[in-house]
Formats: C-alpha cells, sequence, structure tokens
C-alpha cells in the first residue's frame, strides 16, 4: 500500500550490487593473478596524475587552490543529497481521509477513516473468528484506496472471513456512494498465538 | 476495468516485498560515506586536520593495497565484497514473494497469510478425520499445501475423508496460484487419543 518506488529500489539495488560485484572481481583478481597488482598500481598513479593535471588548469586564489576540487566536493555533496532523497523515497502515502467531495459554496465533506474503523469494529465485535481489525487509508495512483487488516483466530477459515470482509465493504460503498478500491489483509499475530483455537462445531 | 486493475496492483504489492529495508539500508551507507568523504576534502583543502583518514592518505592506500597486503587478504576481501554485491542484485533481480497469497473475491482484493491457510486446512483435515488437536499439521509452499497426518494407533485411518476435505477447502479458497493438496502419513501413531 506505500508509495514507495520499487522500480527505483530495484533498479538501484541492482546497479550497487553489479558495482560491488566489479569491485571484488578486481581483488580478488589482484589477490590471484600475478600481473594484476603491478597493472592496478600503474593505474592508481595514472589517474593521480591526470587529476593533478586537471586541477592546476583551472586555479583559484585561497585554500581550495582549483575549480575542479570544488567541483569534486560539489559531486560528493549531489551524492550525498541523492542517497538523501533516495532514503526518503520509502513508504509513505497513508492519509487519515478516505474521501472528501466539494460541494461548493456550502462547504466540503470530508470521510474519517475513523468513521470506517469504528464501524468496522463494531460490525465484527460479535464475530468469533476475528480477533483483531484495524483500518487504514492510503493514497495510490488511482486514488485513496482501504486497507482493511484482520487478525484470524487460529483454524478459522480464511475464505468465511474474505466473505465476511466482502459483506461489509458492500455495506460501506453503499454508505459512501462510491465504490473504494479495498485490500484486506488476513494475519496472524500476537492475538492468534494466544488466543485458543476454534471449538468443534 | 480500471476497478480490477487497481485491486490486481493492490494484490500485487501486498504480495511482494518492496525491498525498502535494503534500499533504507545501502541508502543510509551511501549517505554517511558521501557525507564523510566531501567533509575529509574540505578539511583536506583547508590544511586541517582529518577526522580518520585525509584524501591524500586514502589515494595512497588504494594505489598501494596490492603492494601492501598479503595476496591472500586481498583474495579473501574480494570475495567478501563480491558476495556482498551477488546478495544486493540477487534481492533486486528476484521475485522477493513474500508468504502470503491471493483469495478470489470480486468486490475487494484479498491477501491471507500462509500460516493463517495452513492452520484452516488443518483444522478442517483434523475435523474430516475426527482427530485430536495437534495430530495433523500443514505446511503451505509456494506450489503446495502438505498435510501430515499422525494417526491414533489401533483406529483406523479415513484418508479418503481428508484428501476430499482438502481438496474441497482448497477449492473454496480459489487462490491464486495453483496449488496442489498432499496428504501423508506418518510412520508413527499417536497413543491414547
Amino acid at each position: 500500500m506505500r508509495r514507495t518506488n520499487r522500480a527505483l529500489n530495484r533498479i538501484l539495488l541492482a546497479i550497487l550490487g553489479i558495482i560491488l560485484l566489479g569491485a571484488g572481481a578486481a581483488l580478488i583478481a589482484a589477490g590471484t593473478l600475478p600481473g594484476v597488482a603491478d597493472t592496478w598500481t600503474t593505474i592508481g598513479s595514472n589517474l593521480t596524475d591526470q587529476v593533478r593535471q586537471l586541477a592546476s588548469t583551472a586555479p583559484i586564489p585561497g585554500p581550495a587552490r582549483s575549480w575542479w576540487l570544488v567541483a569534486g566536493i560539489g559531486v560528493l555533496l549531489l551524492g550525498a543529497g541523492l542517497s538523501a532523497a533516495w532514503l526518503a523515497s520509502q513508504g509513505g502515502g497513508r492519509t487519515p481521509r478516505l474521501a472528501e467531495r466539494s460541494e461548493g459554496a456550502d462547504g466540503r465533506t470530508v470521510v474519517d477513516v475513523g468513521l470506517i474503523s469504528a464501524a468496522v469494529q463494531d460490525a465484527l465485535s460479535g464475530n468469533r473468528n476475528v480477533l483483531a481489525t484495524s483500518v487504514s487509508a492510503w493514497e495510490s495512483r488511482q486514488g485513496t484506496a482501504l486497507r482493511l487488516r484482520m487478525e484470524a483466530r487460529h483454524g478459522s477459515s480464511p475464505r468465511e472471513l474474505a466473505d465476511t470482509a466482502e459483506q461489509l465493504v458492500r455495506q460501506i460503498d453503499s454508505w459512501l456512494g462510491h465504490p473504494v478500491p479495498v485490500l484486506v489483509r488476513i494475519t496472524s499475530g500476537a492475538r492468534t498465538r494466544t488466543s485458543g483455537a476454534q471449538r468443534a462445531r | 476495468m480500471t476497478q480490477d486493475r487497481t485491486l490486481r496492483r493492490l494484490v500485487r504489492r501486498e504480495t511482494h516485498s518492496s525491498r525498502a529495508l535494503p534500499s533504507i539500508i545501502v541508502a543510509s551507507i551511501l549517505l554517511l560515506v558521501f557525507l564523510w568523504l566531501a567533509a575529509e576534502s574540505v578539511l583536506w583543502l583547508l590544511n586541517d586536520r582529518p577526522l580518520l583518514a585525509s584524501p591524500a592518505h586514502l589515494r595512497q592506500w588504494l594505489v598501494g593495497l596490492p603492494g601492501s597486503t598479503v595476496p591472500a587478504g586481498l583474495t579473501a576481501a574480494g570475495v567478501g565484497v563480491g558476495i556482498l554485491g551477488l546478495l544486493l542484485v540477487s534481492v533486486a533481480v528476484g521475485k522477493g514473494r513474500r508468504a502470503r497469497r491471493a483469495l478470489a473475491s470480486d468486490r475487494i482484493a484479498t491477501v491471507v497469510d500462509d500460516n493463517v491457510i495452513a492452520a484452516a486446512v488443518s483444522s478442517t483435515s483434523r475435523l474430516a478425520a475426527g482427530l485430536a488437536p495437534g495430530q495433523v499439521t500443514t505446511t503451505v509452499g509456494g506450489r503446495s499445501v502438505r498435510v501430515q497426518v499422525r494417526p491414533t494407533s489401533g483406529v483406523s485411518l479415513d484418508l479418503a475423508s481428508i484428501k476430499t476435505a482438502l481438496d474441497g477447502e482448497l477449492a473454496a479458497y480459489a487462490l491464486d496460484r495453483q496449488v496442489t493438496g498432499k496428504v501423508r502419513v506418518a510412520n508413527e501413531g499417536a497413543v491414547g487419543q
């Protein structure tokens, strides 16, 4: 339900993994093949010389010495910024409002998740197979979606629970007047372990 | 139809991992490394004392790495880094399936944990054969539901009724991924049930 950019996560993780694989391969080659260690050192000193040359082409007075060195620090800071952006892109999208409609000059109608939550809890309070429920709303590309989590009693049929949830959602539909995408999660949790199994009927 | 696609997307996102945790770990490490390198570079340019190692030292260490380290250590480090890279690639490319699956329903998207399915199958199989709690255990794998039955010693087991109950239960769930039910009877019986 979260708004995590999954494709981005996969692409970035794959790129970093390939970079690490390359670094590992280079280290193994330097450790096992006799000529590679020398090549490593040569490439290293060549690169150093090139950077020194480059740094001397755009000198600035003061301690920074060269524009290129300043640009290098800028690149490092840019990398830090992009990492922070990647970090910030994880999760998010939860909203307290399920539906909202503006009535023009007459005002606005907002349906809070709390209302649905209370209604669901009330409707399922007599159901012995549902130990706990939680309701939340999430924003997605296709509008706001409702998520209903039901903790099932040990051994209770998921089909029965799904049918109960479907009935409940149809009632919510008739309440709201327009269907909202709903995801129902049937899980086991802490309450499942502590409360006993269903009795034989 | 748009409703259908939305529900499919909801199910897909719920049954597959978002790779948020590895991403958070990797992004945090990257952020720290970038910030540290930037700080070291600034300190180096200002001729100040480095925090851990100045860029000049780092460069020297990196260039001289094959000469200053024993080859076996270099290889071992390479293997370690390579395994880490392989792990990241497999996390990124792999399916990332979670231990839950979708149940068919027309209005809502329903996702059920595998252990809830296992508990329900155990309970119906047990009631169908008239066994005591704990005599039936179920494992839900990728494409199979395996029911293990420990019969009561000296009492004949009604295997057919267990099979019918299992197949009926699985048919009622109408899971999105086809699963086959298998029943295995343990060689040892339970005494005094």
